[in-house]
């Protein structure tokens, strides 16, 4: 077993990533939360803190499951969870992954105002009309046409490959199968 | 009469063409034999005939193609006949039961200039009033992810700031396979079926609006005809060597072009962008096979426009030229070291089409095509051989002692002079490189306001004389450069693909002296050798020598766009697009000016492309922009791993394959976000996604 096996075996004897259980270990996974839902759009204090609390809710009920892992990880994932239920709820849809990154893409691109406020369940305007009014139609419907590569016959291609492939059939030791010098995909 | 004349330009272009090519070939040949055939023809003295003769068909067919040109314009001025006017009325270009895509393929380019460009034709198709029925398609084959990104970011600012006004798509593909051939082609298996036409266009590429709605007129006029090519005039470049060049291709250009036009026909030739094409006969006759054998010739079609022109003319469609159409634009390399780079991507694909050029069903006219192709690059080589031939010859001529007396002659024989049939030649061959270039300015003594707008006819002729000297400097330079690259691809090694360095950038001394060293150095071990062996060849010689002497110094000097701009504020190398600019440059020129919103990423060491990752409006549109496919266990592995090398080793540890794979997926993408937010130590984050 080389070295570099080995150091990466080392990992595993590592002490594992501290529990879940004291305000101090909680500190910083909230303060990473409110930094990562500012990146998203949230700026205001009340619908940050309702968030933030949402997300701390699933981020100790996965370390009651032991699916903790790495606590900064699993509480980034869960907010990202908790956005794509709501766009889910939002608009109904019955998850359809490119349905829900449009819209996702939608919202985090500044394309409906309000949304914030909105997820974080503080105002009862739905959204939905605005989400879908957004359109990332990147590219038109399919409408194909069928392009397969044209022959070329290069002149002189194997000729003397071909040549003999000739006498042969001449002479009736080959077949009439050979190959032409036609050029194909 | 009126039939007579038309069965004479129908049928009269091409025989005239090639008799007059032909006789001046042999002309030419015939003073050269008689100066060199005394007392029989050596081997050596063989091979000087035959690469003239080669070399002269180059010259004369260039030559006869300008004079055409100077005389098919001369006329049309005068009487007053243009060809098709752009400025036609072009209601009947008004779709609405087809569309039009104007396509651009990228690769790696500058996405500010990209997108800039593109804005600048839409509002000059808008100010025609007839942009309905255009679409706008951005083909992406971007492999840098950084680059990758922003082509995203300025696609969603410019389809927010349009709405639905003229669509504009944008994707990347997911393999760039058969480079951009393969791009073109898989935008017609996915949405050929929804344009009747697609005008390509290259990342440098400006069309004017009218020059667009006049190309959908004249496909609509004429059911057979596939394929119109807009001759581009090279605009927008600063440095003294791109305005120069800038400058030769406005007035010495279209004379070459008008030429070609006269004698190609309806079998004209495809230069890879800005030109319209029938969508469906380009897609049911133009896709192409790899050619058999390993690259360089075997392989994917390099320089793929040629060969789907003669694909299209093979299955009988026009293949047309419109040198009377002008609002076409391109941008050109701004150094010398610039340009050879260019050349030598270029070479190979047309080296390629040798194979091509005897291959079966091809109409003679895109032989020929082929075979300029090739020549283009060719020539270079064979000059090459030629000077050392010429060289050689000389130093045994000069080793030879005259003989006066023979046998019982009393009086002496002098030896027979042909200092006048090689004057001659000499002569000769430089009025067939320089006339065209005093054939355009007759043509601008001829029309006032062309003239007015070179700079005048007297700084017109003045940068005509500095533009010659200067190319005979070059020109040696660009046939060790040509050379070079030709030697390189027949000893079978390939080049990639690497993008254009579009943008005006100068030439250090370092890297002047990289690229011409070996020049200065070959120029003085030969100046050397042949004056102290062969004095008199080497004064005839010192042209060739100084251009390569001088190659470091001129690189560096022609680089400049100090020196670019000081010329045009002294009206030298003034072309019609700097005096008068027209509308869709202008716009250009502000599209660049305002400033594009940076992507909003955190500041810190890492690249740029991992920084935009964080931000969460980045990497929602890039997600979204991507196809959803199933998962499996495998990839998942793979980019857990992926992300975890980027996490531990850094950016520098992925292969740009690795990092367009970690790009590609979504599963990726949503573990790269993660991950990045998750870091024990976070960098500066970036600002809200919607702020």
């Amino acid at each position: 077993m080389g070295s570099g096996v080995s150091d990466r075996l080392d990992v595993l004897d590592e002490p594992a990533p501290a529990a879940w259980s004291t305000t101090e270990d909680r500190a910083p996974v909230e303060q990473r939360v409110r930094l990562y839902l500012n990146a998203l759009g949230v700026q205001d204090s009340q619908e940050t803190e309702v968030l933030v609390r949402r997300v701390i809710e699933r981020v100790e009920f996965r370390a009651t499951l032991g699916q903790l892992g790495e606590p900064l990880e699993v509480a980034i994932e869960e907010t990202h969870r908790l956005l794509d239920r709501w766009l889910v709820a939002e608009l109904g849809l019955e998850s359809d992954p490119d349905q829900i990154s449009a819209a996702r893409a939608a919202v985090l691109g500044g394309h409906v105002p309000g949304w914030t406020r909105r997820w974080a369940g503080l105002s009862e305007d739905s959204l939905t009309e605005s989400i879908r009014a957004v359109r990332f139609q990147a590219v038109p419907e399919h409408a194909p046409l069928t392009m397969e590569p044209n022959p070329i016959r290069l002149c002189c291609h194997r000729l003397v490959r071909r040549l003999a492939a000739r006498v042969l059939r001449w002479l009736g030791i080959r077949g009439r199968h050979h190959a032409s010098a036609e050029v194909q995909a | 009469m009126k039939r007579l004349s038309t069965i004479a330009t129908r049928h009269l272009p091409r025989p005239l063409y090639f008799t007059l090519v032909l006789l001046t070939t042999v002309f030419c040949l015939s003073l050269l034999s008689s100066a060199i055939q005394d007392g029989g023809l050596s081997t050596l003295e063989l091979v000087l005939l035959i690469l003239y003769t080669i070399l002269m068909l180059w010259i004369s067919a260039s030559f006869w193609t300008a004079a055409i040109g100077f005389l098919v314009l001369a006329f049309q001025d005068r009487g007053g006949e243009g060809a098709e006017s752009a400025s036609e009325p072009t209601a009947s270009a008004e779709t609405g039961a087809f569309k039009t895509a104007l396509v651009m393929p990228v690769y790696n380019e500058d996405p500010e200039r990209v997108f800039a460009g593109l804005r600048a034709m839409f509002d000059s198709l808008v100010a025609t009033g007839h942009s309905d029925g255009f679409e706008f398609f951005v083909l992406s084959d971007t492999r840098e992810p950084d680059i990758w990104l922003q082509e995203e970011q300025h696609w969603r600012r410019w389809t927010e700031e349009l709405g639905d006004r003229v669509p504009l798509f944008y994707r990347n593909r997911v393999e760039n396979t058969a480079r951009k051939s393969g791009n073109l082609a898989d935008f017609c298996r996915d949405w050929g079926g929804r344009y009747r036409y697609m005008i390509v266009l290259d990342a440098d590429s400006i069309m004017s609006g009218e020059t667009l709605v006049e190309m959908v007129r004249r496909m609509e006029a004429d059911r057979r005809l596939a394929l119109i090519q807009v001759p581009p005039v090279p605009v927008n470049r600063s440095s003294f060597f791109a305005r120069m060049l800038q400058f030769a291709g406005s007035l010495y250009g279209r004379l070459f072009v008008a030429g070609l036009a006269f004698w190609q026909r309806d079998t004209a030739n495809f230069w890879g962008h800005n030109a319209i094409i029938r969508v469906r006969p380009f897609a049911d006759h133009c896709g192409l096979p790899k050619l058999p054998g390993r690259e360089p010739f075997g392989g994917d079609i390099l320089s793929h426009d040629f060969v789907e022109a003669a694909l299209l003319a093979r299955a009988g469609w026009k293949v047309r030229l419109a040198p009377d159409l002008g609002g076409s634009y391109e941008e050109i390399p701004p150094t010398l070291i610039d340009y050879a780079k260019r050349d030598r991507r270029w070479c190979q694909g047309n080296l390629q089409h040798a194979r091509l050029i005897l291959a079966q069903g091809f109409k003679p006219l895109s032989r020929l095509h082929f075979a300029m192709g090739v020549m283009s690059y060719a020539a270079s080589p064979l000059w090459l051989l030629f000077l050392i031939a010429t060289g050689v010859e000389a130093y045994f001529k000069s080793l030879q002692q005259p003989e006066y007396f023979f046998g019982y002659n009393v009086m002496p024989i002098w030896p027979e002079s042909y200092v006048v049939e090689m004057t001659t030649v000499l002569w000769v061959t430089l009025v067939l490189l320089f006339l065209p270039k005093i054939l355009a300015l007759v043509l601008l003594a001829l029309d006032r306001d062309e003239a007015r707008r070179f700079g005048g006819l007297l700084k017109a002729s003045l940068s005509v004389l500095i533009e010659s000297l200067l190319s005979v400097l070059l020109a040696p330079v660009l046939m060790l450069f040509q050379s070079k690259f030709v030697a390189a691809i027949l000893l079978r090694t390939s080049v990639g693909w690497p993008a254009q360095q579009r943008g005006d950038h100068q030439t250090g001394v370092l890297e002047a002296l990289g690229a011409h060293g070996v020049h200065t150095l070959i120029a003085f071990a030969v100046g050397y050798v042949a004056y102290v062996h062969v004095p008199d060849f080497f004064w005839w010689f010192t042209p060739v020598l100084a251009g390569l002497v001088l190659s470091v110094p001129v690189s560096i000097l022609t680089s400049r766009t100090s020196l670019g701009l000081r010329l045009k504020e002294a009206g030298l190398f003034l072309t019609p697009a700097e005096t008068e600019e027209p509308p869709v440059l202008r716009r250009l020129e502000e599209r660049l000016t305002e400033p594009s919103p940076p992507i909003e990423a955190p500041v810190g060491e890492r690249a740029f492309w991992t920084r935009a990752m964080m931000n969460p409006g980045v990497y929602a549109l890039h997600d979204a922009l991507l196809h959803d496919e199933p998962q499996t266990r495998r990839r998942r592995h793979i980019l857990e791993g992926l992300a975890l090398q980027l996490q531990d080793e850094g950016e520098d540890s992925l292969s740009l394959r690795e990092k367009r794979a970690l790009l590609s997926h979504r599963d990726g993408l949503h573990l790269l976000h993660t991950r990045l937010w998750a870091a024990p130590t976070l960098e500066a984050p970036p600002p809200p996604a919607n702020g």
